[in-house]
C-alpha cells in the first residue's frame, strides 16, 4: 500500500515512515496552539501551513488533514 | 619527471611522488562484481582510469633507485606520508624499506629542513605505516562492496549507470544528517510572545528585556502590556560582573577549519587545500594536526621577530617581544607527531590570493593571540520594576582588551554603554513591544559543523573528513551550504539501514577507528582488524545481493527523482513555502523560474533566466537580497552568478554606478 501523501511503502495508518512521524508532530502541536491562541484545528491546520518554519513534510501532513476534512475530534478519541 | 640533484658529503638525487602512488584493487580484474574480499597493493596506474603520469613517476624513481645506496623518506610526517613513503621504497626502490632512514619534521623551512637531515630517524615508523595500510584497506573493502552493491542494483534495474558510493565514514556521517533533515522536515512551529520595554534615561532610549524570555499564551503577553504600559520603573537592584575572557588555543586543522567557516565561509576542505598551499611554501607549519599545543622547540622569538618585519603585526609582535616570558595558553588536544598550526615568520615570496592571505592573516594573528594576556570586561544587569513586572536592562564593555586586541578583525564584541544608573532611580517607560515569535526548527548541518560533529564522535580522521563531506556533494546527496539532504541521500541511508545497519553504525564505526589507533601503539594486530572487516562485510553483502532487485528499484526511482530535485533553485522568496524550480515552457520551449505552488494554484511567481548556455541553481543566497541564485555558464566566458530579484538593492547600486 501507497503512503496517502506520497509515492512510499505505507504502515498500518495509510502514512510512510516519513509522513507518520510529520503526522504525529501535527497533532502534538495543536496542544500547544490551542493554549497559546485559543484557535480551532482548522485554523491551527490553515496558520502551519503558511507558515514558512513549518516542515516540508509537516506541511504536507497539514494540507492532507485539510483536504481529507480529518476533524480533531477523531484524533482526540 | 623532474628530479633534483645536490652535493652535501656525498651525491644527493632528490625526487618527488604524487600523493599515493600505490593503491589497492582487487585480485580479479573488472568493476562489475562482488563481493570482493581478496586485494594487493598495486601502482595507481593499473587501478585507476587517467593516472598515466603515476606510471612515469614510478619508472623513473625505480631507475634513480637502481644507482643509489642509502635511501631517505622525506614524505610528510604523519599517517599518509608514511604510507606513500613505505610503498615507494617497498615497491618502487625494490625492498628498501627496511633500510631507509626517515625525515621528521613540521615545517618546510630552510633551517629545520636541514636539521632534520642532520639529524635522521634511523628507520621508519612500521607501526604508524601498518595503522595507515590498515585503514585504506578497511575503507577500500567497506567502500568498494558497498558501492558496487548499490551502483550495479541501480543499473541492473534502470539500464543506466550512475555512480553511488557509501563507505566507512560516508554512511554514518549521511545517517547525521539525515536526522537532522527528518527532524526539520516534520517540524511544526509553536508561537510564543517576546516583550519588550524602551526606557527613558537621560534623554536616551535603552532597550530592556522581559524576565522571562518566552510568553506562551497571547492572552499572558496582553495582561503584561496592559498592565506596564503609561508605568513608571523604579530601579531594584543593579548587579555588576566582571569576568575574564582567555585568549585562544593555537589551531589544530579542525578549529581552523571551522574558524574559517564562520569568518570567511570557506568550506573545510577549502580551508585544508589553502592551510597545504600555505605550508608547501613553508608560511606555516604542519596543517593536519589534532594538536593544540605550541612546545618552546619552535623559538617563539625568532617567529615573532621575523613576524615584527611586517608592517601589520611590527606592533603586535613588538609588544609581545617586550614580554619577559612568552608562554602561550594551550588547548588539550595532542599530537604526537605535529605541533598546532602556527606561522613560520617566513614571508611569501608571490603575492598570495586573497583567500591565502586571509588565512595566512588568521594564522599570524591567532600565533600572537595565543601568547597574549586574557581580556577582561564587565558586564551590568539592572532590574527595573514596572507594576510588579520585571524588566532587565544589559551593558556590557571590555576593560581590558587584551588578546582582543591581537585577534581583533577576528573577535564580535559589541560594547553596550549604560547611563549612570541609581537603585531606587525612577525611569519613564517610553514604549511596551510585544513581538510575535515562533519556536524555530533545529539548525541544518553545514560543511563546518558536520565535520565537527564527526570529530566529537571519533569518525574518520583530521585527514579524511574534508573529502568525506565533499563527496557526499558530489555523489548528489547533500545540496547547498545549509546542508538539504537530497531524495537520493534519503534512499541511499534507508537501504543501508534497512539492508545493512551494521555498515551505518556510528558506534561500530568509532570502534573500529579505536582499533586501527591501536594497531599503531601494538595493542592491536592488523590481521584481526582486516578479518573482523571482513565478517561484518560477509552477511551484509550477502543480504544486498539477495534483494537487489527491490533495492534497484528504489534506487533508480531515487535517481529520476534527484534529477527532478537538482533543478530547485531554493525557496521562493514571495510565498515563502513553495520551491523555485527551472522550469520549461511548453509552449516556447524556452526556460524560466517558477514557484511549485503555481501548480497547486496558490502562487504565481516567476522570473525569466537566460536562453544562452547552462543555468543551475547556486546552492547560494544572494547577499544583495537574499534571494537564492542561479550560475550561469556561457562557452567562452567566465561562469557568473545571476540573482533574478528585479529588486535586488545590489543590481540598483550597480546600475547608479
Amino acid at each position: 500500500m501507497k503512503c496517502v501523501i506520497c509515492d512510499r511503502m505505507a504502515g498500518e495508518e495509510g502514512y510512510c515512515e516519513l509522513h507518520a512521524k510529520a503526522c504525529k508532530s501535527v497533532n502534538e502541536k495543536y496542544h500547544e496552539w490551542k493554549k497559546a491562541l485559543e484557535i480551532s484545528w482548522k485554523e491551527y491546520l490553515s496558520k502551519i501551513i503558511k507558515n514558512p518554519l513549518t516542515g516540508e513534510w509537516a506541511r504536507e501532513a497539514a494540507e492532507y488533514l485539510v483536504k481529507s476534512g480529518e476533524t480533531r475530534s477523531v484524533k482526540q478519541g | 619527471m623532474p628530479y633534483y640533484l645536490a652535493e652535501r658529503d656525498k651525491k644527493i638525487v632528490v625526487v618527488s611522488a604524487l600523493g599515493h602512488l600505490y593503491t589497492i584493487a582487487g585480485e580479479r580484474k573488472g568493476r562489475n562484481y562482488y563481493p570482493v574480499f581478496n586485494f594487493r597493493w598495486v601502482p595507481r596506474y593499473i587501478a585507476e582510469r587517467g593516472a598515466t603520469q603515476i606510471r612515469t613517476c614510478i619508472e623513473t624513481i625505480s631507475k634513480l633507485a637502481s644507482e643509489a645506496d642509502l635511501f631517505i623518506d622525506a614524505c610528510d610526517y604523519d599517517i599518509e606520508g608514511s604510507v606513500i613513503g613505505y610503498c615507494v621504497l617497498k615497491y618502487a626502490c625494490g625492498n628498501k624499506e627496511t633500510i631507509s632512514k626517515r625525515m621528521k619534521y613540521s615545517t618546510l623551512t630552510k633551517e629545520e629542513l636541514e636539521k632534520s637531515y642532520a639529524e635522521l630517524l634511523p628507520h621508519l615508523d612500521f607501526e604508524l605505516i601498518k595503522a595507515g595500510g590498515t585503514r585504506h584497506e578497511v575503507d577500500w573493502l567497506y567502500g568498494v562492496n558497498l558501492s558496487r552493491a548499490l551502483t550495479i542494483a541501480a543499473r541492473k534495474w534502470s539500464g543506466k549507470y550512475t555512480t553511488l558510493s557509501t563507505g566507512r565514514v560516508q554512511g554514518p556521517a549521511l545517517k547525521f544528517l539525515v536526522a537532522r533533515e527528518k527532524d526539520i522536515r516534520s517540524f511544526v512551529p509553536t508561537p510564543y510572545w517576546e516583550i519588550k520595554a524602551e526606557f527613558k534615561i537621560n534623554g536616551s532610549v535603552f532597550e530592556a528585556e522581559y524576565e522571562k524570555n518566552k510568553i506562551e499564551t497571547k492572552s499572558e503577553s496582553d495582561a503584561i502590556l496592559n498592565m506596564c504600559e503609561e508605568e513608571k520603573g523604579q530601579v531594584e537592584k543593579i548587579v555588576v560582573r566582571r569576568f575574564q575572557q582567555k585568549p585562544p588555543v593555537p589551531f589544530d586543522l579542525g578549529t581552523l577549519q571551522s574558524e574559517a567557516y564562520g569568518l570567511f565561509g570557506y568550506t573545510p576542505k577549502r580551508t585544508s587545500n589553502i592551510a597545504q598551499r600555505l605550508y608547501l611554501e613553508a608560511l606555516i607549519s604542519y596543517p593536519r594536526t589534532s594538536s593544540q599545543k605550541l612546545p618552546p622547540e619552535i623559538n617563539y622569538e625568532a617567529i615573532l621577530k621575523k613576524l615584527s618585519k611586517v608592517h601589520k603585526y611590527k606592533k603586535l609582535a613588538k609588544e609581545l617581544l617586550a614580554k619577559t616570558k612568552l608562554k602561550p595558553r594551550e588547548g588539550t588536544k595532542k599530537d604526537s607527531a605535529h605541533p598546532a598550526i602556527y606561522s613560520t615568520g617566513e614571508l611569501p615570496e608571490r603575492e598570495l590570493h586573497d583567500s591565502e592571505k586571509r588565512v595566512f592573516d588568521l594564522i599570524a594573528r591567532r600565533f600572537m593571540a595565543v601568547f597574549s594576556e586574557e581580556a577582561i570586561k564587565q558586564s551590568m544587569k539592572v532590574h527595573i520594576k514596572v507594576n510588579d513586572h520585571l524588566f532587565y536592562l544589559r551593558g556590557r564593555q571590555t576593560l581590558k582588551e587584551g588578546w582582543l586586541h591581537f585577534y581583533e578583525p577576528y573577535v564580535r564584541s559589541e560594547e553596550v554603554f549604560l547611563p549612570p544608573i541609581k537603585e531606587g532611580q525612577t525611569i519613564k517607560v517610553k514604549k511596551l513591544i510585544s513581538e510575535d515569535k515562533f519556536t524555530k526548527p533545529p539548525p541544518r548541518y553545514n560543511p563546518s559543523s558536520l565535520l565537527k560533529k564527526m570529530e566529537e564522535t571519533g569518525i574518520g580522521t583530521k585527514a579524511t573528513r574534508a573529502n568525506i563531506i565533499q563527496t557526499l556533494y558530489d555523489r548528489k546527496y547533500v545540496r547547498e551550504e545549509r546542508m538539504v539532504v537530497t531524495n537520493l541521500g534519503f534512499e541511499v541511508l534507508e537501504v543501508l539501514e534497512k539492508h545493512c545497519p551494521p555498515v551505518v553504525s556510528i558506534e561500530l564505526t568509532s570502534e573500529l577507528e579505536e582499533r586501527m589507533d591501536k594497531i599503531q601503539a601494538k595493542r592491536e594486530k592488523r590481521e584481526n582488524v582486516l578479518m573482523d572487516t571482513v565478517e561484518i562485510l560477509k552477511p551484509v553483502v550477502q543480504e544486498l545481493k539477495e534483494k537487489e532487485k527491490i533495492i534497484g528499484e528504489q534506487l533508480s526511482n531515487a535517481i529520476k527523482r534527484a534529477k527532478l530535485e537538482e533543478r530547485i533553485v531554493g525557496t521562493c522568496p514571495v510565498c515563502a513555502t513553495g520551491k523555485l524550480i527551472i522550469l520549461y515552457s511548453r509552449k516556447t520551449g524556452k526556460r524560466f523560474i517558477g514557484c511549485t505552488n503555481y501548480f497547486k494554484g496558490k502562487c504565481e511567481t516567476s522570473f525569466p533566466l537566460p536562453q544562452k548556455g547552462s543555468v543551475r541553481p547556486h546552492g547560494r543566497n544572494c547577499r544583495g537580497c537574499g534571494w537564492p541564485t542561479v550560475q550561469v555558464r556561457i562557452k567562452g566566458k567566465h561562469p557568473w552568478t545571476l540573482c533574478f530579484n528585479p529588486d535586488c538593492p545590489s543590481k540598483k547600486e550597480r546600475r547608479k554606478k
